[in-house]
Parts: C-alpha cells; structure tokens; sequence
C-alpha cells in the first residue's frame, strides 16, 4: 500500500509535468501561423480526446513495444517498471490533448494588444511566448487546468489495469491475499478524495493569488 | 484477402456474441452509456437543484455527495459496486448492472453539477420578473427557470455523454464485454490480430466520439454559454453568480421565495 501510494505520487506528478509540456508544444502548434502545424495539433486533439485514455494505456502497454524493432520491444517488455512508463506514456498523451485545448482557449481569452505590445518592444517570436503570451495564458486558463489536472490524478488509477502497481492496483492485491478487501478500499478511496482535496485548495488558492491580474487584464481588455 | 480475414470477426467488436450470446462490444458500450446518462439525469436534476436550496439537511448531503463522487476515481466507484455491495447486503447482482449502477453514480454527481451551473446562468431577473407577476416560486422555476436553463446545459450533456462514453471503456477491469475487453480476447487469443484488435478499438470509440464532440460544438455555437471543463464549484461561484452575495429582500416579499436563489453558501 506504502508503495502504492509512492507510484501513484510519482504517476501524479510526472504525467502532470509532462503533459503540462506536451500540451503546451502542442497548444503552441495549434495557435502558430502555419497551416501545417496547425493541422498537425488539431490532428493530434482530435485523435486522442476522442479516444478513451484507457486504450492509450494499453496500446502503450500490449502494442507499443510491438511496434518498435523487436530487441528494443523484448528489451522493454523485460524491463520490471515498463507498467509504469507505459502509464505516464498513455496518461501524458491523453491528458496533453485536454491541456492543450484549455491552453488554446486561454489564448484566445488575451487580447490581440498584449501580442502587439510584445512585437513593438522587439521581442523575438520565441520571446514574445516566453514572456508575454504563455504566461498569461497559464493565467487565464488555470481554473479549468486545475480541473483536468484533479482529473488527472483520478485517471492514475486506471493503470492498475496494466498491472502498474499503483493504489488501486495494492489494494486489489490486498484483496486477493488478504481478504480484507474493504478496509483497503475504504482506505484508498479516503486517500483519493484527500489528496483530490488538497488538490483542489491548492489550485483554488493559486487563483487567488493571481486573480489581480486577471482582471486587470480584462480591464484593459474593454 | 488479408484484409478481409483480419475484419471477419467485426461483428465481435460490434456485438459481441449477440445472435448466440450476450450482447456486447461498441454496442454495450452505447447501450451503457446511454442507460447511464438517462438514469443518472434523474437523480443529478435532482441533486444540482436540492444544491441550491437554502435547508441545511437538504443542501449539506448532496454537496458532501457531489464532492466525494466527484473526486473518487470511477475504478474506485465500480469497485465498491462489484465487490462490495453484494458483499455488505447480501445477494448478487449481474456484472452489467454494477457496473451501470457505478456509471450512474458517477454521472449523477456530474449532472448535478451541470445542472446547478445551467441554473445559476439564468440572469436573476428572470426569477424576480417570474416572482412578480405573481407565480409561486415552483411554477417560477418549471415555467420560467427551468426552461432557460436547460437549453443552456444541452451542449454541456452532450460533452459529458462523450466524456461518459469513453469512461465507459473502464468497465472492462470487472470484467464486461464491451469493446476493449473485446479487443483485448481477440488479441490475446489471436497475437497475429493484435493490430487490427487495437486499429478497431480506437476506430470505433473515434467515430462515435468524434461525432459527438462535433455535434456538442456546434450546439455550443449555437447556443453556447460555457464548456463541461469550466463546470465546478469555484469556477460557478466566480463566473456563473450573477447575483449579489447578500440577500436583498424587498418588503412584503417572501423570505422563502429568493432562498433558493441567493448565495447558497452563508
């Protein structure tokens, strides 16, 4: 259980930086001038929001490794935490495509003078993402960033049905040894909804912090 | 010839067994989630609405129900379903039905949510306007409210139906024949059909999803106020409460009658 706990922190937290990356490229991808890469996000939001994140976990699990040169595969199907990569691999992918949606809406929440402003001052287009247009859309996005993230963490838990040994995967095997299966449920299930908690205090406090802001932003909008 | 070898099974991941057996694959996925959502809407209307009610006994459960439903993983919830419930009350049930029990718990904490924010979107003019020619607050509600409302949440259930499809898929772990356990026999009963298994398992949850999320973005285009992902409680006082945190009550009007549409939390 102890190390449940441990893999689903470690899970949490990796998927959650990782996807934060990937969603970010990919929501950078959506909103640049090109036509081409801007197929190329839409392409990759529409294929993997409209496809559970569940098969992303197994296809990573069970196909994956089929798919890559057969020493690599074997390689990787002997490794002893391939569950566990194969779960941030599957996690990542299926939580990027909703951060990068949330992230593209928040683009659209900042008004067109921040960009204007950026390119008056001489910022390069690198520049100009760093430190004028992804900040803020962090900003204006992370009520709902913090809802997928809570969802995220929920969505951990379905690696147990790729045997990662994570909470909900413990305490099916405290189950089966043990019988006692309720005590250990009641206890994961106490846990989940604490940690979703803190979660949510912490992301709701986050937004306090930047409210400010916000609204200044809109202010200037009008 | 190849091809049409690998798809002779396609009926499997349509139907499962159906003509001979159970019913299964895509279609129970369909049949699961809609039976979900319609069951669930029941008791989440009901739910989103107690929510806003200012009884204590009332409001209190269902928030404490909501929050804990909303931040349990679904594995979890199916969990308690199938193991447990037979085990605490005795008597068994079929692992269909738990596992569409699990779902309509798990939905009707979401509905609720959606429910409530519909709610509060309508401008509160309409409630006093409703209130002043006269009607009791329930006619206020069913006739004028409600209405309003729930055009305003059709794109938002039709979002939640697509994220409640895909988390259909979950049931697979206790075992139900729906299209990625369906997937899953092929391909480990057959490893040379392992990427047409996979190839028709994210086709046929694509389509379906892909269809509906369209059909939800053109409902929101048409109507749209808000999206499921803005949709909690933080986000709704913020955003959605158009109405003053202070109870205004004009004289000679009834107490009772704003309750339900002043700030819930005191």
């Amino acid at each position: 259980m102890k190390t449940g706990v441990k893999i689903t922190l470690l899970l949490l937290v990796t998927t959650s930086i990782t996807s934060l990356l990937l969603g970010t490229f990919i929501a950078v991808m959506r909103i640049s001038r090109s036509r081409f890469l801007r197929a190329c996000g839409t392409l990759y939001v529409e294929i993997f929001r409209n496809i559970p994140g569940l098969f992303w976990l197994l296809f990573f699990y069970f196909l994956f490794p089929e798919l890559l040169p057969p020493e690599i595969g074997a390689k990787l199907n002997g490794y002893l935490y391939y569950p566990v990569v194969a779960g941030i691999l599957g996690l990542t992918v299926d939580n990027a495509s909703y951060v990068s949606d949330i992230l593209r809406s928040g683009r659209l929440a900042i008004p067109h003078s921040q960009r204007e402003a950026a390119i008056s001052a001489g910022l390069s287009r690198m520049q100009q993402y760093f430190h004028v247009l992804l900040p803020q859309m962090y900003r204006a996005a992370l009520p709902p960033l913090g809802t997928r993230m809570v969802h995220n963490f929920k969505n951990t838990s379905l690696c147990m049905a790729i045997t990662a040994p994570e909470l909900t995967w413990a305490t099916q095997q405290i189950e089966s040894l043990t019988f006692r299966g309720i005590e250990a449920t009641a206890l994961a299930t106490l846990f989940y909804i604490a940690l979703a908690g803190v979660m949510i205090t912490l992301i709701v406090t986050l937004e306090k912090i930047l409210k400010i802001d916000i609204s200044s932003i809109t202010h200037s909008r009008s | 010839m190849h091809v049409i070898e690998q798809l002779s099974n396609i009926n499997f991941y349509l139907f499962g067994s159906w003509p001979k057996g159970d019913i299964g694959g895509l279609f129970l996925n369909i049949i699961m989630a809609l039976l979900a959502i319609g069951i669930s809407f029941i008791f989440g209307a009901l739910m989103g609405y107690s929510r806003l009610s200012c009884r204590i006994y009332v409001k209190y459960p269902c928030i404490a129900f909501i929050e804990i439903i909303r931040s349990t993983p679904l594995i979890m919830i199916i969990f308690w379903f199938y193991f447990f419930l037979p085990y605490l009350f005795g008597g068994s049930i079929t692992i269909f039905w738990s596992a569409v029990i699990s779902l309509c718990v798990y939905a009707a904490a979401y509905q609720a949510e959606i429910v409530r924010a519909g709610i509060i979107a309508v401008p509160k003019g309409q409630m006093e306007a409703a209130l002043s020619t006269g009607m009791h607050r329930y006619h206020a509600m069913g006739y004028v409210i409600l209405p309003q409302a729930f055009k305003m949440m059709v794109p938002s259930f039709v979002s939640f139906f697509v994220s409640l499809f895909k988390d259909t898929s979950v049931t697979y772990i206790i075992g139900v024949i729906e299209l990625t356990q369906t997937g899953i026999i092929v391909s480990q009963r057959q490893p040379d059909r392992i990427y047409t298994a996979y190839l028709i398992m994210a086709v046929g949850f694509w389509l379906v999803c892909f269809a509906m999320s369209h059909l939800a973005r053109r409902l929101e285009k048409k109507i749209g106020v808000f999206d499921l992902e803005s949709i909690r409680p933080e986000a709704c006082r913020d955003e959605f409460m158009l109405l003053p945190k202070k109870k205004k009550i004009g004289p000679g009007m009834d107490k009772e009658a704003y309750c339900d549409f002043t700030d819930t939390k005191q």
